[in-house]
C-alpha cells in the first residue's frame, strides 16, 4: 500500500444551508426578527389611534383604515411592477399607513390619505428600493405631499366660517365634538375650555387649536394674545392673557384639542413610546434629546410683547421674564400642543431613517427639535415638528460619517479624524 | 450558588474587576454538562490523526502502514516549523488518510495518518508535583516546552514553543489564564479547572516562568466561583491573581480580556502579545504542567459532547477522534467548537488541540437574510465598538478600503452583531471577509493599504 493518500473528495455543503447561512457561526440567533419589530411597533401606534377613535369618533377609524389598506395594496402594486425584494414584505407597509393616519386631521375626504399614501410608498419608499434603503420617513413624505396638494383641508378651518365647520373638530371641555353646531338641539351639550368667553350671541364656536394660539406670542400681530401671564397695565385695550386663553395643560395631556387623529393624545404616546424604549426599539436619547432642544429653543426664544402706542418689545428667555412657574407652564403648552410629541416617539425613531449610533442619534434629536420649534415659533410652518424630521433625515448619512465610536485599540481622538 | 455566597463572603476569594461596552447576556445552556465530571472517552473504533493540527505544513510520516504503534511514539516529524505528533493510543497504522482540523477561521483539510486496532484509553491520571518550577532557569523550561511538541489550545492552535519564544522576546508583562467561557454548552475548561484546578495553576506559572512575566492572572465567570475554591492553595503559592469576571459575553475574547484586566488595547490587525499580554486557556496549562512535570505527551483534550447527542457529558478524547462518530450520528448539524465562534464540521472532521466542545445543535431555519433596517444593534453590542452597519454597507458596495480605514481589523470575532441581526445577516462572516480581503490587499498592495 502506497503512503500517497487519496485527495480528498469535495465536501457537499448543503446548497440550502449555504444559502440561509446556517453553516457559518454563530448558529445561535436572538428571536427577535425584523417582521417582530415591525408589527410591535404597528401595534404600539395602535394605541394612539385608540385615544383617537375614542377623542374624534369613527372617522378616525375610517381614515386610518383608507390609509393603511391603501399603503399595502400601493407597496404591493410597486412590487408587482419592480419585482425589488425589499418590496415584498407588507408589515413595513402597514406601518407606514398607520404612522400617516396618525399624522392625518380625522376630518379628511377619502381621497386624502389615499393620495398621501401613494406619496409615502411610490416617492418615499419605492423610489430609493424599499424597506431598508430610504432617506427619507415615508409616512412624513406623503403627510408632507397631502399638505402642499391640499392646503385648506390640511388647515384648520378658521371658526367664522359656518361653511367650513365639517372640517375640523369643536372643542368641548375634555371632549371634542363632532356635528352641526348651527342644530339648536345640540347647542347646550358644547362647552369651551375654562377661562374662555364665547363670541357674542353665541353658545358654541370653533376655538383655535393651541398651537396656532403659542404661535401667535412671537408675531405680534395679536395683541391679544401677547403677554403669557398677566395683562400688561400699561395696555388699556389688551385682552386677558395667553395662558388663558389656552386649555387646561391636564387637556392638553389627555388630548383635548384639536390636532392629528394620533397626535393630540400627549399621554398615551408617551406610554407607547416607552413601551418601545423598553423593548430596545427605540433609543431613550432620542426622543429625551428632541425634546430637550424643543424645550430649550422654547424656553430662549424670544416672546413678543404689546406695549402701548402699538409698540412691541421682543422678549428673550420668557421662562426667565415671566417667572419659572409660568415658564413652566408655557414649555409644558409648547410641548404637548403640537404633533411634537408623535414625531418624537414614532416618527423620529423610524430605523432607517435616523442615524446608528447612539450620539448620532442625540445630535440627530437636538437638531429636529430645535427645528421643529423654530419653525412653529417664527415660520408659521403648517406641519413644523414633521418638516423639521424630515430635514434632519437629509444629514442622516453625514451624522452616520461623522459620528463614531472609538473602536477598540485605537486613540480618544480617532473619531473624529478625516479618513479620505 | 451557595458556595458562590460563601465565597464572596470569606474576603472575596475572587477579586471582582471591571467590565466593558458592548456585549450580550446570553442564555446559558450549559446545565446538562456542568456538573459531569470528566470520564474518558470510549470505545473508539479508529483514530485519524490529522500531521497538522496547527495548520501549516504537514508532518512528514515516519511509519510504515500496517505498523504498530505504542501510545505517545512519534509517528510524524514536523517539517518547517509545525510540531511532531505522537500516536495517542497503541495500535496499527491502517493508512494515511485525509481529515480536516479546526486551524483559526476555517476548517482546514490536511493528511492524517488513521490508526486502527486500538487500545484502551486511559484517564487523566495525576501528576505527583515534582519541583517548583520556579527554581528552574526560564531558558532550561523553555528548551524543556520545545522538546514536548506541545500546541497552544485557544483560539487557533500554534506551536507552543514558537509561542513562548514569541513573548518571550515582545517582553510579555501579564499572563492571563482564560477560563470564561461564555458560551453557551460549553465546559471543558470549567470542568478541567474544578477537577484539575492545581495541575492548570502550576502549568501556568510554568509558563509565566518560561515567558518571564511580571503578572499571573487566572480569570473566571463569577457564576463558577463557588465551584474553584480548591484553587486558592495552590495560586496563593504561585503568586497568581484571582479575578472574576462578568458573565456577559464577549468577555473571553482575548483582546477584551486584557482591556478588562490590563486597560490596554490591541491596536486593529496587531497581535496581543505586542502590547505585553498573553492569553492562555487551561488546556494548555494543563499540557504545559503534565510534560515539564511528568513528560506526559500532549495527545489529548477535554472536550465537551452537548446538544441533541447520545451521551452529552464532557470527555478525555485523543486527537484524531471523528466528531461525527461522537455525537452517535444525529441528524443535525454538528459543530466543531461553540454555538457562537464554532465551525459547520462535515463528515471528515477531527478533534484537533482547539475543540473544545463538538455540539450537535438545532440550528433555526430563517427565512433568507432580508435588507438591514439599520437597527443599529450589531453596533450597540460590538465589543469592539465597531459601527458593524456601516462596515455591511462597505461589504456590500466592495470598500475594502473604507472599511480597514473604519477599524475592520479590530473585529474580535465573537459573531454577536450576527445573534443580534432582525434581519438576519450574516454580519460576522462578511467582516471576517473583509478582513481577509484586507490582509490581501496589504500583502499584495502594500503602498495602497497603508492605513
Amino acid at each position: 500500500m502506497s503512503l500517497e493518500a487519496e485527495p480528498l473528495p469535495l465536501q457537499r455543503v448543503d446548497a440550502a444551508a449555504e444559502a440561509l447561512c446556517t453553516c457559518v457561526a454563530p448558529f445561535l440567533r436572538a428571536p427577535e426578527r425584523q417582521r417582530t419589530i415591525f408589527l410591535v411597533t404597528f401595534a404600539a401606534a395602535c394605541t394612539p389611534l385608540l385615544a383617537g377613535v375614542v377623542l374624534f369618533g369613527w372617522r378616525a377609524l375610517a381614515v386610518a383604515g383608507i390609509s393603511i389598506l391603501s399603503c399595502g395594496l400601493i407597496e404591493r402594486l410597486c412590487y408587482g411592477v419592480t419585482r425589488v425584494p425589499a418590496l415584498s414584505g407588507r408589515s413595513h407597509a402597514y406601518l407606514t399607513g398607520l404612522l400617516l393616519a396618525l399624522t392625518l386631521p380625522p376630518f379628511v375626504p377619502w381621497y386624502v390619505p389615499v393620495v398621501a399614501a401613494a406619496f409615502a410608498i411610490i416617492v418615499g419608499k419605492a423610489v430609493f428600493g424599499g424597506v431598508g434603503h430610504f432617506l427619507w420617513q415615508p409616512a412624513l413624505v406623503g403627510r408632507l405631499a397631502v399638505a402642499v396638494l391640499f392646503p385648506v383641508i390640511m388647515n384648520n378651518p378658521t371658526p367664522d366660517k359656518p361653511e367650513n365647520l365639517g372640517w375640523g373638530p369643536i372643542l368641548a371641555q375634555s371632549k371634542l365634538v363632532v356635528g352641526d353646531v348651527t342644530v339648536n338641539g345640540r347647542v347646550p351639550e358644547y362647552r369651551q375650555w375654562r377661562y374662555t368667553e364665547p363670541p357674542e350671541g353665541k353658545d358654541a364656536f370653533l376655538l383655535r387649536p393651541p398651537s396656532a394660539i403659542l404661535a401667535g406670542l412671537t408675531n405680534a400681530r395679536d395683541p391679544a394674545f401677547s403677554a403669557l401671564a398677566f395683562v400688561p397695565a400699561d395696555v388699556p385695550q389688551a385682552r386677558p392673557a395667553a395662558l388663558m386663553k389656552l386649555p387646561p395643560i391636564n387637556d392638553l395631556l389627555y388630548g383635548g384639542r384639536p390636532g392629528g387623529i394620533g397626535e393630540t393624545c400627549a399621554i398615551v404616546i408617551i406610554v407607547a413610546g416607552l413601551y418601545l424604549v423598553y423593548r430596545n426599539y427605540v433609543k431613550w436619547q432620542l426622543p429625551l434629546s428632541f425634546l430637550a432642544a424643543a424645550a430649550c429653543v422654547v424656553a430662549v426664544g424670544p416672546v413678543q410683547l404689546a406695549r402701548a402706542n402699538d409698540t412691541v418689545l421682543s422678549v428673550w428667555w420668557p421662562v426667565l421674564s415671566e417667572g419659572p412657574d409660568v415658564g413652566f407652564i408655557y414649555i409644558c403648552c409648547q410641548l404637548l400642543s403640537g404633533e411634537t410629541m408623535l414625531a418624537a416617539f414614532f416618527l423620529a425613531t423610524e430605523m432607517t431613517s435616523r442615524p446608528v449610533t447612539t450620539g448620532g442619534q442625540v445630535i440627530f434629536g437636538l437638531g429636529c427639535g430645535a427645528i421643529a420649534m423654530l419653525l412653529r415659533l417664527y415660520l408659521e410652518a403648517p406641519i413644523p415638528s414633521y418638516m423639521a424630521v424630515l430635514a434632519m433625515n437629509t444629514f442622516v448619512p453625514t451624522i452616520d460619517t461623522l459620528w463614531r465610536p472609538r473602536v477598540l485599540g485605537r486613540p480618544f481622538f480617532w473619531r473624529w479624524r478625516r479618513h479620505d | 450558588m451557595g458556595g458562590t455566597r460563601i465565597a464572596y463572603h470569606l474576603g472575596m476569594i475572587f477579586r471582582r474587576y471591571g467590565t466593558f461596552t458592548g456585549g450580550i447576556d446570553l442564555p446559558d445552556d450549559k446545565r446538562p454538562t456542568l456538573d459531569k465530571p470528566i470520564a474518558v472517552w470510549g470505545p473508539i473504533e479508529r483514530l485519524r490523526v490529522p500531521l497538522a493540527p496547527c495548520g501549516g505544513t504537514p508532518a512528514e510520516s515516519v511509519v510504515e502502514v500496517a505498523r504498530h504503534v505504542q501510545a505517545g511514539e512519534r509517528i510524524a516529524r514536523s517539517a518547517g516549523g509545525g510540531v511532531d505528533i505522537f500516536a495517542p493510543l497503541s495500535g496499527r497504522v491502517a493508512a494515511l488518510s485525509w481529515a480536516q482540523v479546526a486551524a483559526g477561521a476555517c476548517l482546514a483539510a490536511c493528511p492524517a495518518i488513521e490508526l486502527s486496532d486500538l487500545s484502551q484509553m486511559e484517564g487523566i491520571a495525576p501528576v505527583e508535583e515534582r519541583e517548583d518550577p520556579r527554581e528552574e532557569s526560564p531558558q532550561a523550561l523553555r528548551d524543556r516546552i520545545a522538546e514536548g511538541s506541545l500546541m497552544t489550545c485557544h483560539p487557533r492552535p500554534a506551536a507552543l514553543a514558537q509561542w513562548v519564544a514569541k513573548a518571550h522576546s515582545k517582553r510579555c508583562r501579564v499572563l492571563i489564564a482564560n477560563v470564561m467561557e461564555n458560551q453557551p454548552m460549553v465546559t471543558a475548561n470549567h470542568r478541567l479547572l474544578v477537577e484539575y484546578g492545581g495541575e492548570v495553576v502550576r502549568g501556568l506559572a510554568i509558563l509565566g516562568r518560561a515567558i518571564e512575566v511580571g503578572e499571573l492572572i487566572l480569570a473566571v465567570d463569577e457564576r463558577r466561583t463557588g465551584d474553584y475554591r480548591r484553587l486558592v492553595q495552590p495560586t496563593r503559592r504561585h503568586h497568581v491573581k484571582r479575578i472574576a469576571l462578568s458573565h456577559k459575553y464577549p468577555t473571553g475574547a482575548e483582546a477584551i480580556l486584557a482591556k478588562i484586566l490590563t486597560r490596554r488595547e490591541v491596536p486593529p490587525g496587531r497581535s496581543l502579545l505586542e502590547i505585553g499580554v498573553g492569553v492562555v486557556d487551561a488546556a494548555t496549562c494543563l499540557a504545559v504542567y503534565r510534560w515539564v512535570a511528568a513528560g506526559i505527551r500532549q495527545t489529548a483534550r477535554v472536550v465537551t459532547v452537548a446538544g441533541r447527542v447520545e451521551r452529552p457529558g464532557n470527555y478525555y478524547v485523543p486527537f484524531g477522534t471523528d466528531c461525527m462518530a461522537m455525537t452517535g450520528g444525529a441528524d443535525v448539524p454538528i459543530i466543531h467548537g461553540g454555538p457562537m465562534v464554532g465551525l459547520r464540521c462535515g463528515d471528515q472532521g477531527v478533534v484537533g488541540p482547539a475543540t473544545d466542545a463538538v455540539l450537535a445543535v438545532e440550528t433555526c431555519r430563517f427565512a433568507a437574510p432580508g435588507p438591514c433596517i439599520r437597527c443599529g444593534w450589531c453596533t450597540d453590542h460590538c465589543p469592539a465598538r465597531l459601527n458593524v452597519a456601516a462596515l455591511n454597507d462597505d461589504f456590500e458596495l466592495n470598500l475594502v478600503e473604507r472599511a480597514h480605514q473604519a477599524g475592520a481589523l479590530a473585529c474580535v470575532e465573537c459573531g454577536v452583531c450576527s445573534y443580534v441581526c432582525p434581519a438576519r445577516l450574516p454580519l460576522s462572516q462578511r467582516i471576517k471577509q473583509l478582513k481577509q480581503a484586507i490582509g490581501l490587499l496589504r500583502k499584495r498592495m502594500p503602498l495602497f493599504a497603508s492605513g
